[in-house]
């Protein structure tokens, strides 16, 4: 017993004791919230006694349960937003997996010009939010069935947009697979990239023309990695908040994440609730299909690279076209949703699109009942509350692109250094689990985690750190895949030969193994930071009017329809992403791919 | 400079016999001392749990007059606190660090001030001759480059006990020769207590003061080179060590001799043997114990030559005998052809029998040796024959 204690002293090594305190903190905030939310399921809410006769708020109930799938409006509450969130991911897999694979073809395999430009234009659209679409999209085809004065498209020509164009899960999956499509392009592209070209060769040399091998050898190999995006742009699409609340809003069209929404902050707690759940299950579901379908292959794909091979296909005369269709394609989802997003903000009267109306009113002007929309709020620029959000946005994005660095590298420490036991397996487990709960859902979890005080952990509702949190293991899955990718690099012998040398824990980690990987790190920072900066559905549940970010408080002036001040905002936090991207990319050398992974 | 001494060291990972088995072993106080064995046979094992890289799962380890390990008191000193440096089998440089930064590294650990730091750099350096390669990266070096700063920034820290991990495993066959040199006289100058692993049986035996030969975690034995070469103390010392591999013969013990397919080995008169007439042993035959006659004569067999090796120094044979095939070395036939019949003549010394356990019946030492019965005359290990390849081509 002695020597069980002295052996155990003995072997507490950094990485040990790191292991045991992740594996306590990711308890606690992965699983237990997974718990508390199927309690909360069977739990009367204080606005749900109402509803369930003679039930007091705290009973257990399965009315939730019953009202959800066999009540008289489960139709409408479930089965309808359902059904559009299964169309909607579906067919925007399929559009993204089109337009992404084709592109990455292009690009990797034929003498297109203008590849590097191509390439780079190509990752923008997943960086910018993905509502900022469906923003561009409304600005671009609303018609006047919200009120206020029609789109661009409708002031320019005089033809009104019909609604199913303009609003509705027609507009939700275009303008998703538009955000998508460059998962396609990245995973696919790193694929195509990495088949051995005697592969090919051999085939030619057997005397298959070029379809064939298309068809017969490199379709085959590229398969793993399109199943792979088609999975992970369809989980993306179930939990995907934004975009549905901009665009199905107008006619009332929900899909489940925005009902999970309505019926939370509305009066059914619990329906909610299961939605989530709901949303949860499916995406263990498609984890599952992953493993099922691609084998030992994990959805994150590695994206390796090498550079120009031999072989390209010559494209011929259908070079000039296609190289004008890729970049007109690539202007007309970056440069025109930007650009309409832009004019609409110095347009003083909305809907009319000329130079006598041009205006900075909404940027700098004074508050003002009177000027424009009469919103009664200053410009942008001078709006307190506008860049107070702006600025906790900012203070957010930073605190947890640094605290999921740290917390990715010291994860990632601790998985490789401990490889083989179980508790790497597990550790490595639990920080990937909240990847597979959509960001709607896992918000609506530390919702009800931190609502109330839990034993020593004080309520955080309201606070910046219950977004720090939440954010935090939003993004863990990303920032432990990029430590522990990066700690793969490092072979333990470099630590060890500094462990001779007497450094510390602490200088070992400063001094050898940080700065090797700096550029994973940095780019394992870097996916959180653009992340927080756009995130919307994670956290729309959890701000208070007291801690508004740039985009919950956008949502609010989108449902007051003061388009001009959202989209200034969006666009703002747009330029802050790429310039972000962009300059990490010089300075750091941080690959986005890398970060990514999934 | 210390000793080092392990008591009843066992290393257990999980899911998997010992790695390293009840090992007792005291490496003598400024020896270059060889853990030598095929993969596998816990020799690095026993190296990082010295230099305090590995918990040993139970035993005790002193390095000079201190306790460095003892399970029962739950001490484990931390590596650097043991006074000693390690080489790393693949020099563990660190590619972001100049080779200046790579050397300088545990003096600014260890709060040594700037001037002196700079000052025993740049001797460490000079007498390695890298002095020239301060300022550039480790990748741009050379590998025999790399492998002189992994020691020099294990040197410039003053060890009392150096630990080198396969050091030349990564090296060509020529650099290799050239290093063996350097190190031996880095020991005689540094006085330093060296401990030195390696699976390449020649590199043991032309560096080290004393080798401990290890199989599947277990010590086999432990004496000067040219007593473990003499004097093997089981059939797999016998096997791991020599090269060419030593012949072993199975014969019947016949009055005072032992006999094999008409080869007589005489025994008699060597009371520690013991053998008693009927009894199977096997006797070990190096190369250079046998040679061929032309005439026959009394305790001759005869064997047919099956292939003439001359390597330019030395003619060897490969003869059969029997079912048996073996190795001579014998320079005074250059005439000699394949398919000629001849006379072979045993004169082992000193002689080398083995009982059916595979334990030595003849050596001094190690006569508790582990039983090695299963392994020998089993093929040598595959790495051993790799590094013999490379000696033939040097």
């Amino acid at each position: 017993m002695i020597t069980a204690v002295r052996r155990f002293r003995l072997q507490l090594t950094p990485q040990r004791l790191f292991a045991a305190l992740f594996l306590l903190v990711l308890g606690y905030l992965v699983v237990v919230p997974l718990g508390v939310m199927l309690q909360e399921t069977f739990t009367v809410h204080p606005l749900e006694r109402f509803q369930i006769p003679g039930a007091m708020t705290g009973d257990f109930t399965t009315a939730h349960w019953e009202r959800t799938f066999v009540g008289p409006h489960s139709y409408a509450f479930f089965y309808r937003p359902l059904i559009n969130t299964l169309i909607i991911a579906l067919s925007l897999s399929l559009l993204a997996l089109v337009i992404g694979g084709g592109l990455a073809w292009l690009v990797v395999r034929t003498n297109l010009p203008f590849k590097g430009l191509i390439s780079n234009a190509a990752i923008i659209p997943y960086v910018m939010p993905s509502w900022t679409l469906a923003l561009a999209w409304l600005t671009l085809f609303k018609n006047q069935r919200i009120g206020g004065q029609p789109g661009i498209f409708q002031a320019v020509t005089g033809i009104a947009t019909p609604d199913w164009f303009a609003y509705g899960l027609f507009p939700i999956t275009i303008t998703l697979a538009l955000h998508y499509f460059p998962f396609g392009f990245m995973l696919i592209g790193g694929a195509i990239r990495n088949i051995d070209a005697q592969l090919e060769e051999s085939a030619e040399l057997l005397g298959a023309s070029r379809a064939t091998i298309l068809r017969r050898v490199v379709f085959p190999l590229v398969l793993p990695a399109i199943f792979s995006t088609f999975l992970l742009t369809f989980s993306k699409g179930l939990g995907t908040f934004g975009t549905p609340a901009f665009l199905g809003g107008p006619v009332r069209e929900f899909v489940l994440s925005t009902s999970l929404y309505a019926n939370l902050i509305g009066q059914r707690p619990g329906i909610g609730y299961i939605a989530a759940v709901v949303m949860i299950a499916m995406g263990v579901l498609v984890l599952y299909m992953d493993h099922r379908i691609i084998g030992a292959r994990r959805s994150f794909v590695t994206i390796s690279g090498k550079g120009a091979r031999a072989g390209l296909v010559d494209l011929g005369r259908w070079r000039t076209p296609l190289a004008v269709l890729v970049l007109g394609f690539l202007f007309s989802v970056i440069a025109v949703p930007i650009g309409a997003l832009a004019v609409d903000t110095v347009m003083l009267r909305p809907g009319i699109y000329n130079l006598q109306n041009f205006s900075l009113h909404y940027w700098i002007g004074e508050a003002s009942l009177a000027i424009g929309l009469g919103t009664g709020e200053p410009g942008i620029l001078r709006n307190s509350q506008l860049m107070g959000a702006l600025g906790n946005t900012m203070r957010l994005a930073v605190v947890v692109a640094l605290v999921c660095g740290v917390l990715g590298m010291l994860i990632g420490y601790t998985v490789v250094r401990l490889r083989g036991t179980l508790v790497s397996r597990l550790l490595d487990q639990l920080s990937f689990l909240p990847y597979l709960m959509p960001s709607i859902a896992l918000g609506s979890i530390f919702l009800a985690l931190f609502a109330i005080a839990r034993g020593p952990i004080p309520s955080l509702y309201g606070t910046f750190w219950l977004l720090v949190i939440a954010c935090t293991v939003s993004y863990l899955p990303y920032a432990v895949k990029a430590g522990v990718n990066a700690m793969m690099q490092i072979g333990p012998e470099l630590e060890e030969a500094a462990i001779m040398s007497g450094a510390s824990w602490f200088t070992r980690m400063r001094r050898v193994l940080f700065p090797l990987q700096k550029a994973t790190y940095f780019s394992g920072m870097l996916l959180p930071f653009i992340s927080v900066t756009r995130e919307l559905s994670l956290l729309i549940l959890l701000v208070t009017p007291a801690n508004q970010l740039a985009t919950t408080i956008t949502l609010r002036y989108t449902d007051r329809g003061w388009y001009p001040y959202t989209n200034g905002m969006v666009l703002m936090l747009v330029i802050i992403v790429i310039t972000s991207t962009i300059v990490s990319r010089r300075l750091m050398k941080t690959d986005l791919a890398k970060g990514l992974g999934g | 400079m210390p000793a080092i001494v392990l008591r009843q060291v066992t290393k257990r990972f999980a899911g998997g016999p010992p790695a390293v088995r009840d090992l007792d072993l005291t490496i003598p106080d400024a020896s270059f001392t060889t853990l030598l064995g095929p993969s596998g046979c816990g020799k690095t094992t026993t190296l990082r749990m010295i230099a305090g890289l590995e918990l040993p799962t139970d035993g005790e380890i002193d390095i000079g007059e201190r306790n460095v390990f003892s399970l029962a008191q739950g001490r484990s000193l931390a590596p650097a606190k043991r006074g000693l440096g390690l080489v790393f089998q693949s020099y563990a440089l660190w590619p972001h660090l100049s080779v200046r930064q790579n050397i300088a590294f545990g003096l600014e650990v260890q709060k040594v001030n700037r001037a002196e730091t700079k000052r025993r750099v740049e001797a460490v350096a000079e007498s390695l001759q890298i002095d020239a390669y301060l300022e550039r990266y480790t990748s741009e070096l050379s590998g025999g480059q790399q492998q002189r700063v992994a020691i020099a920034r294990v040197l410039v820290m003053r060890p009392d006990v150096l630990l080198l991990d396969e050091p030349l495993s990564n090296l060509d066959a020529k650099l290799r020769m050239d290093m063996r040199a350097e190190l031996k006289r880095l020991h005689a100058e540094t006085g330093a207590t060296v401990i030195y692993v390696t699976h390449d049986q020649l590199e043991a035996l032309t560096m080290s003061t004393h080798i401990a030969l290890m199989r599947d975690g277990v010590l086999q034995q432990f004496a000067p080179p040219l007593e473990l070469y003499a004097q093997p103390a089981n059939r797999f010392a016998a096997d791991f060590l020599g090269n060419p591999r030593i012949n072993l013969l199975e014969g019947v013990v016949e009055a005072g001799a032992i006999v094999s397919h008409g080869l007589r080995v005489q025994v008699g008169g060597d009371g520690v043997l013991a053998a008693r007439p009927g009894e199977r042993l096997t006797i070990g035959l190096r190369a250079e114990e046998l040679r061929l006659e032309r005439e026959g004569g009394s305790g001759r067999a005869a064997v047919r030559i099956l292939s003439v090796l001359p390597t330019g120094a030395d003619w060897y044979y490969r003869v059969g005998l029997g079912d048996a095939v073996l190795t001579v070395r014998d320079d005074r036939h250059p005439d000699l052809r394949e398919g000629e019949q001849v006379w072979l003549v045993a004169a082992p010394n000193p002689l080398k029998v083995f009982d059916e356990a595979g334990r030595s019946r003849t050596a001094l030492s190690g006569r508790d040796a582990p039983a090695a019965a299963a392994q020998a005359p089993g093929p040598a290990p595959i790495e051993r024959r790799e590094s013999e390849r490379e000696e033939a081509r040097a």
